[in-house]
């Protein structure tokens, strides 16, 4: 049943392979038909000019979306672009296939079956021996087959020969052929490591004079319930699944952050900006890009969770088991806000900067507040133990979408402690994008030096249109 | 189509610098309007005053009588100094999608941005990625993207820079064709030559403030009359030296450039060449554009 599933997820993938590489060479097809026919039509004095189609734009391009307004426009053209891009393809199957790899690689290991160990046994028969070598082997997760040796000596030799991995002698003498270093993880050290103290325990009994079925008795002894006054957190999740989805928050945030910053840099030096903007508005230029690059990044987000989860289910790996789904609705709830908080942060800083070394001068101090709240939400994650401090931060909208989630896979947060962090991370959003969007229009049409806090505390007189640098003539 | 663009007392400083000084002036639909003036006199941001995108301490720009806003703007067309495309999109795609953002249909938007690459003679490149044309390619998709929603006023920052011949005359044919068509074009450029055959009508600034504004041929009709006389074996024009009231501006090949003083009879000019020589050229000449610049902004 495992197969059929990997097998299903190999086949989805190659086919979206197959279907985007054919799309491509149909748009080519299409292409040169449509240049042959417009060379015919053009007649001799309109021909193909070194080589290349005449073609008649890509219908699939921005002639589609009829009833999109101007905001719908530029976030359109921004997922196109952007999904178009070999970069981001390429990057999506990398990490496609890194997870891919994380999940299946432990469990291929896990699964890998190894000879079983080969028990000596020297002496009389002893059914007791012999269960308690199984009852070893089990506890050790290691198969054991047991060999009844005539000798001691046979049994050294089958041990140094490598025909026997371990040699009980008499029930009260283990031999094996190395001895074995304190971290050991082989499957004959963890066998050994079981075997010797349970051995020793049977021995004592047998000092003791206990009859066989008081052995019994007491092997089958229980730990006695032990009961707190506290009431017991439900741990519905791992720590594991929590520090990934933390880890995940903000290599994504990161990314596509930095989409925002050069996209809007990038615009500006290449002064389509100023073309732009005599068309559309600053904030619906501004609000079309951060809704387009948004969508390409939950599109993303949800295709590799997805994919997780399939292949998680596939091949029956534990890698995200017991992850409940509060736990995955929060991170993505908290990837959306926290790229709706800081996507309009780096928008504004993108438009002060058109080099990409003023770009990177910018970069770090914008990239601190994110820094801080992952080290310290992984820590917490790991640890499993929040501080005051930490869980005030997760009311604090810079630092919540790290916070929050860490707080829900450790069930110490209610639903309304949870709304609350929402709420309060939609208002600082809404305060951040009405002052990055101001930044924005002042700084955008700037052009020369990167502009500075204090050039936009410099406000010319108020106009509705946007602000321009000194004109050149 | 046809309106009429009018530029009222606009106001614009930098610090000390003062970039637009008091200046009014109207362009007309139906015609190529040159807009002249030196480096720094204000030609851009004026440009840009007329799209919102610089801030005016004083001064209102109307179309049709209208104070300019976002719905006048989505029928202008706009082509900046420094050319603005995105650099890998696709040339076709990109015309289309600023058609778009001026508020055309799907269809029309592709449609027009077939046509008007045809036009511009780029229609084979409209697949090609505007980064890998050459730059005269690009000024044309430039004028194409600023004309795919054709617009009733068209303002282009100086669209002939950097052209070849070719590229000149498609634009210029372009441009041309809409003020027939009704449009109302206003274009700046340095080329004065080629703005003297293009323009029907010119506009000069200096100092952000208006110096000259009328029509090339009343440009070229005022001022002093101008000869050009060649006379043979005189190549230095020594015998204007016996004409009283005329001065050479430019001896040129054995050509001399001639401006008569109001009082000065041409038949006595006429006449005292032909006593220094055979006379092989006798041209009344019109004051050229770069004439009339070259007073205005002294």
């Amino acid at each position: 049943m495992r197969a059929i599933y990997i097998l299903i997820v190999v086949a989805v993938v190659l086919a979206l392979r197959i279907f985007l590489r054919q799309r491509r060479r149909q748009g080519h097809r299409r292409d040169a038909t449509s240049a042959a026919t417009s060379a015919e039509q053009a007649g001799p004095s309109e021909a193909v000019d070194d080589g290349r189609a005449s073609v008649a734009p890509r219908r699939d391009g921005f002639g589609s979306g009829a009833h999109l307004g101007s905001v719908g426009l530029v976030a359109r053209r921004e997922v196109l672009e952007r999904v178009r891009g070999r970069i981001f393809r390429i990057g999506t199957i990398i990490i496609l296939l890194i997870v891919g790899a994380a999940i299946l690689i432990p469990k291929i290991h896990s699964n890998s079956t190894t000879a079983p160990q080969k028990v000596g046994i020297v002496g009389a028969p002893d059914p007791t021996l012999t269960q308690l070598v199984r009852y070893s082997g089990k506890q050790s997760q290691t198969a054991v087959q047991m060999i009844a040796e005539p000798s001691l000596a046979s049994a050294e030799s089958a041990v140094r020969s490598g025909a026997l991995d371990v040699a009980i002698v008499n029930g009260d003498r283990i031999i094996v052929n190395q001895p074995f270093s304190a971290n050991s993880s082989s499957d004959t050290a963890s066998l050994v490591q079981v075997l010797a103290p349970e051995l020793g325990v049977l021995h004592a009994y047998q000092q003791a004079g206990l009859s066989l079925q008081q052995i019994e008795h007491v092997a089958q002894a229980r730990a006695v319930p032990v009961q707190s006054l506290q009431a017991t957190p439900v741990r519905g999740v791992t720590k594991g699944t929590s520090v990934i989805g933390v880890v995940l928050i903000f290599l994504m945030l990161t990314q596509y952050n930095t989409w925002i910053l050069m996209g809007v840099m990038q615009e500006k030096a290449s002064r389509v900006v100023e073309v732009l903007l005599a068309a559309v508005r600053p904030a619906q230029l501004l609000g079309g890009k951060v809704l387009g690059i948004g969508l390409v990044a939950m599109g993303q987000a949800v295709l590799i969770v997805g994919f997780a989860f399939a292949v998680s289910k596939a091949v029956g790996s534990d890698l995200l088991h017991g992850t409940g789904p509060v736990l995955l609705l929060s991170e993505l709830v908290w990837l959306v806000l926290g790229y709706a908080f800081y996507c309009w942060l780096y928008a504004a800083a993108g438009s002060t900067a058109e080099r990409q070394d003023q770009v990177q001068t910018l970069a770090l101090p914008l990239s601190i507040p994110i820094l801080v709240a992952y080290i310290y939400s992984i820590t917490v994650a790991s640890s499993g133990n929040p501080s005051l401090l930490f869980k005030v931060l997760a009311y604090f909208p810079p630092t919540a979408p790290f916070a929050m989630p860490v707080l829900v896979g450790l069930s110490l947060v209610a639903w309304w402690q949870f709304l609350i962090s929402v709420v309060l991370s939609i208002a600082g959003t809404a305060v951040m994008a009405w002052f990055a969007t101001g930044i924005y229009r002042r700084a955008v049409l700037r052009s020369g030096q990167r502009v500075s806090l204090r050039d936009l505390r410099n406000r010319g007189p108020r106009q509705s249109a946007p602000r321009a640098a000194v004109g050149s003539s | 189509m046809g309106g009429l663009l009018e530029l009222e007392a606009l106001r614009r400083t930098y610090g000390s610098l003062v970039a637009l000084d008091d200046l009014s002036f109207t362009v007309p639909s139906g015609q190529v309007v040159g807009f002249l003036g030196p480096n720094g006199a204000g030609k851009t941001t004026t440009m840009r005053a007329i799209f919102g995108l610089t801030d005016l301490e004083a001064g209102v720009v109307r179309w049709d009588g209208t104070p300019v806003g976002r719905a006048q703007w989505k029928r202008f067309g706009y082509m900046p100094e420094e050319r603005g495309l995105y650099p890998g999109m696709l040339v076709g795609e990109q015309v289309e999608y600023l058609g778009r953002l001026h508020g055309m249909s799907p269809n029309d938007a592709q449609s027009a941005a077939q046509k008007w690459l045809e036009q511009l003679g780029i229609a084979d490149r409209a697949m090609s990625k505007v980064e890998a044309l050459s730059h005269g390619n690009q000024q044309r998709v430039q004028l194409a993207a600023a004309l795919v929603h054709e617009p009733d006023l068209l303002v282009l920052d100086e669209p002939l820079a950097g052209l070849d011949p070719a590229g000149i005359d498609a634009i210029g044919r372009v441009l041309v064709d809409r003020a027939r068509a009704g449009c109302c074009v206003l274009f700046s450029s340095h080329q004065l030559d080629l703005v003297e055959d293009l323009c029907e009508q010119v506009i000069i600034i200096d100092h952000g403030r208006l110096v000259v504004t009328g029509t090339v041929d009343d440009l070229a009709r005022h001022g002093a009359r101008r000869l050009v006389v060649r006379v043979e074996g005189d190549r230095a024009a020594e015998w204007t030296r016996t004409v009283p009231g005329v001065s050479v501006s430019e001896v040129s090949g054995g050509a001399a450039r001639l401006v008569l003083g109001d009082e000065v009879d041409s038949d006595v000019v006429l006449r005292a060449a032909m006593a220094a020589g055979r006379v092989t050229q006798f041209t009344f000449e019109r004051r050229r554009l770069s004439e009339v610049f070259r007073e205005a902004v002294q």
